[in-house]
């Protein structure tokens, strides 16, 4: 409720010098390329889960995220969070996710929850599936709470995967169906961290796919997402 | 900073050897692993990389690996790694490349980790460091717990001491009338195959009992009137247990008294009867009594009885999960008694005893009874090799040998070793011979090269002395090790013909299978190790007989690392003892084979069998390098 007011009034969350430092620290780092090879680059595959499917109202409750270095997934560079929460959720939405009343009560702080995410990530590329909605969560979260606009690329596999198999672009288009025509098995689904692993396999699969279509770094892959979106509008 | 779900840990709680590590270090190992994916085709590791980079289990999808790497055109795949298997361990422990090109069968997905934290994993986790360095040892330990498990319920039940006698009682006891003639109460005895015969009078009260024992003290011997009313010559000490007593009352009873039957009385009516037989299944260790059953049986169906002893105790052996080597040592030496006692009674019987042809008779075991491998289904393989007595040539003596040769060869196999399809025989006159025939036969195989001389070799060459002049055998031994050691070329097609049977791992499949979907675990599977045991053995001028033996004698000489023929004597053993297990379910069933169904094995029993057979191809590849084949 705090929070709401103080967006209501638009004044910007406050952060102790040692917070500030550290956005300032992340701020700070440099760009990387778009133009690298897939497999010489770290990119962050992320997924979140939330008070429900409202873009505007509901929040978030998770950050679950894993890294692809040189194109390996490295279980050594993941991340995991979950934010305190005011209230829990509602018990069909704890259903969901599996992150109970407790459980979201004892959550890290938003700010600290947030920092962290920020120092994990770094400047490497954010990838997920229907980016729209893991994009705009953890976009307002980083407006309410820190009070920064996260400008930051991104490349969404729900347009790359029909971009790479346009035979299949009717067909399929939730994450698990491009994940059970891949083949990859995953035994827990709706945990930010599961999720976030069964998309980083996903990302494998597109990379090998990619190389098979000469396109060989992310802005490749950017470009094919970008004309991907533009025949899903006009189909 | 790392995060791991838990979906994780249950993928490697579902797989040897990570099941048995302990949580801190795996979570240690997954915290240090990445996830690579592998489209179906693309090579994941090969001897060009250099050497190995990362240790790998397969996550899902399959991996193919592929030798003849020099020849591309004709790489077959060798092994098919499925799920939950690791590779390439050999080549991370020693620092080197690959000698295969490992290949995604199937889109695969593995973990890896960087071989800077397999080393130190290794250092960390006793269970890890056991499962690399003794692969197949450590699958083996899982897999006998498997079997004790799944014997413990029916073994319990027979084993037990503990089990009344009313639940022992084999069948109703036979009894006779006090005033029967002895000559008639032996008859019954002797139609109906039993040890003794009770007198109970009409009221079925028991009176007196007379054993196989007694016949010989008490009728035999004295030469007694066999007219006379039986119960004249029986003992009337009778012990008795109701049926409710326990079986160990009846062992103790036995043991103290001296007595070999215990009858079950109940309201002073005979209701069975219990002998010592009866107990040795229940004893875990009866092994002394069957020896000494064996060495004093006088009749085929005293051998007949301790036949079944030797099954029953070998199905009890191995519940209790006793080791294979063992277990076929076992076998080996009690099926070596049996016969030896087999062929020394035909030759009292025949009068051979105390003749010189008795005393220049040495009966020999061919094929795996010559090489101590015999499990519960095993044809008669056997030959006489005897010395020509002064006065005699050779076919004199052959004509004199051979009708005791086929009662021996017919009485084995009423004990349960069937007569051989082919006529490997003791009375065959071609495997009856002397000294100098038998040289002058395998001189002819060793210069000859025929596919029929190889197969000949292969059977002959691992003959060992039974029974009678052993002398006989060393010398022909002696000899045989120098002239086949020294023939390069017999050896050499010897490997060339070892090398035509490959383990039947799969392309597509874990194996491939013959017909009904099946494998033999004879041909396939034990094969490839004897023959290339005894070719190594030929080369090594080593004496022995029995594979494993022969592995070990031939290492230094052969260059073979102590590690590999551990590997290789740990394969071996495990395809021993499903084997054993194999036949000993199928003898309640009444069929023997080496046929089984891989699909019907446990899962770790079928991963282990496949690392059983690569280790099978491994030591061909050996074999292969050796005689540049």
């Amino acid at each position: 409720m705090i929070f709401w007011l103080k967006h209501w009034l638009g004044r910007a969350p406050q952060l102790t010098a040692p917070q500030q430092q550290r956005l300032d620290a992340w701020r700070a780092l440099p760009r990387v390329a778009l133009d690298v090879p897939l497999n010489e680059a770290r990119y962050v595959v992320v997924d979140v889960e939330t008070t429900g499917l409202n873009l505007m109202q509901d929040r978030l409750i998770s950050i679950g995220a894993v890294a692809v270095v040189n194109g390996k997934i490295d279980f050594g560079d993941s991340f995991y969070v979950v934010l305190q929460q005011q209230a829990a959720s509602e018990k069909g939405n704890i259903l969901l996710h599996g992150i109970g009343t407790s459980e979201q009560l004892d959550g890290a702080p938003p700010v600290e929850a947030l920092l962290s995410f920020l120092e994990y990530l770094g400047k490497a590329p954010l990838i997920a599936f229907h980016v729209t909605f893991d994009e705009t969560m953890i976009k307002r979260a980083l407006r309410d709470h820190l009070g920064f606009t996260l400008k930051h690329p991104w490349l969404d596999l729900a347009y790359v995967m029909p971009g790479l198999n346009p035979p299949l672009a009717r067909k399929y288009r939730a994450l698990d169906d491009w994940i059970g025509h891949s083949g990859i098995r995953i035994d827990v689904r709706h945990n930010a961290l599961a999720d976030a692993l069964a998309t980083a396999q996903l990302f494998q699969v597109a990379a090998v796919q990619a190389a098979a279509k000469h396109i060989a770094d992310m802005q490749g892959l950017r470009d094919l997402e970008k004309a991907q979106r533009w025949v899903s509008s006009v189909s | 900073m790392s995060m791991i779900h838990s979906s994780q840990l249950t993928f490697f709680a579902a797989h040897a050897p990570f099941d048995r590590m302990e949580p801190a270090h795996l979570l240690w190992m997954i915290e240090h692993m990445k996830m690579g994916y592998y489209a179906a085709g693309e090579i994941i590791v090969s001897p060009e990389q250099g050497a190995v980079d990362r240790f790998l289990v397969i996550k899902q999808g399959m991996v193919h690996g592929e030798q003849n790497v020099a020849h591309a055109s004709d790489a077959d795949t060798w092994l098919e790694l499925a799920e939950g298997e690791c590779f390439p361990l050999g080549a991370l422990l020693a620092n080197r490349s690959v000698a295969s090109i490992y290949r995604a069968g199937a889109d695969a997905f593995c973990y890896e980790l960087p071989v800077a934290d397999f080393h130190a994993l290794i250092g960390m986790s006793a269970a890890f460091r056991d499962f690399c360095t003794r692969r197949i040892a450590n699958l083996l330990e899982h897999s006998k717990q498997v079997i004790q498990a799944q014997y413990s319920n029916s073994s319990v039940e027979q084993q037990s001491l503990a089990s009344p006698l009313s639940g022992i009682i084999r069948r109703a006891p036979v009894t006779c009338a006090p005033d029967t003639p002895v000559r008639q109460a032996l008859e019954v005895m002797r139609e109906q195959r039993i040890g003794s015969m009770i007198a109970a009078d009409a009221d079925g009260h028991p009176l007196g009992i007379l054993t196989l024992h007694d016949v010989r003290d008490r009728i035999a011997i004295p030469q007694i009137d066999l007219d006379q009313p039986v119960i004249n010559v029986m003992s009337t000490q009778l012990s008795s247990l109701p049926p409710q007593a326990l079986a160990h009352e009846a062992a103790l009873m036995m043991a103290k008294q001296g007595f070999r039957h215990v009858l079950v009385v109940e309201h002073g009516k005979l209701v069975g009867l219990v002998s010592e037989k009866d107990l040795f299944a229940l004893q875990r260790v009866g092994l002394r009594q069957i020896g000494s059953a064996i060495r004093h049986a006088e009749t085929v169906e005293m051998l007949q009885q301790s036949g079944a002893d030797i099954r029953r105790m070998a199905h009890n052996m191995m519940a209790q999960g006793v080791a294979p080597e063992q277990l076929t040592q076992f076998i080996s030496t009690f099926n070596d008694l049996l016969t030896a006692r087999v062929v020394e009674l035909e030759c009292k019987a025949s009068g051979l005893v105390g003749t010189p042809l008795h005393d220049g008779l040495c009966w020999l075991a061919l094929g795996s009874e010559g090489r101590f491998e015999q499990t519960l289904n095993t044809d008669q393989d056997n030959a006489i090799l005897f010395t020509v007595p002064e006065g005699m040539d050779a076919e004199q003596v052959r004509a004199k040998l051979l009708p005791v040769a086929r009662r021996i060869n017919e009485t084995l196999a009423l004990c349960d070793f069937p007569l051989c399809k082919g006529e490997i025989m003791a009375s065959n006159p071609k495997w009856c011979m002397s000294l100098e025939e038998w040289k002058r036969a395998f001189s002819a195989w060793i210069s000859g090269g025929s596919p029929e001389s190889l197969l000949h070799a292969s059977i002959f060459f691992d003959f060992r002395a039974l029974y009678g002049a052993h002398a006989l055998a060393d010398d022909l031994r002696s000899w045989l090790a120098r002239v086949a050691g020294e023939n390069s070329r017999f050896l050499h097609m010897m490997a060339e013909n070892a090398l035509r049977n490959r383990p039947p791992l799969g392309v597509v499949r874990d194996f491939v299978v013959g017909k009904g979907n099946t494998l033999d675990l004879k041909l396939n599977g034990i094969t490839p190790f004897v023959d290339a045991a005894r070719i190594f053995s030929l080369a090594a001028g080593v004496t022995q007989t029995n594979t494993i033996q022969r592995l070990r004698s031939s290492a230094a000489k052969m260059n073979l690392h102590a590690s590999e023929i551990d590997a290789w004597i740990d394969a071996l053993l495990f395809i021993q003892v499903l084997r054993l297990r194999h036949h000993d379910e199928a003898h309640e069933q009444g069929t023997l084979d080496n046929l089984i169904d891989p699909e019907k094995l446990n899962e770790l029993d079928r991963r282990i069998l496949k690392e059983a057979f690569r280790q099978a191809r491994k030591l061909q590849a050996r074999l292969a390098l050796e005689y540049h084949l």
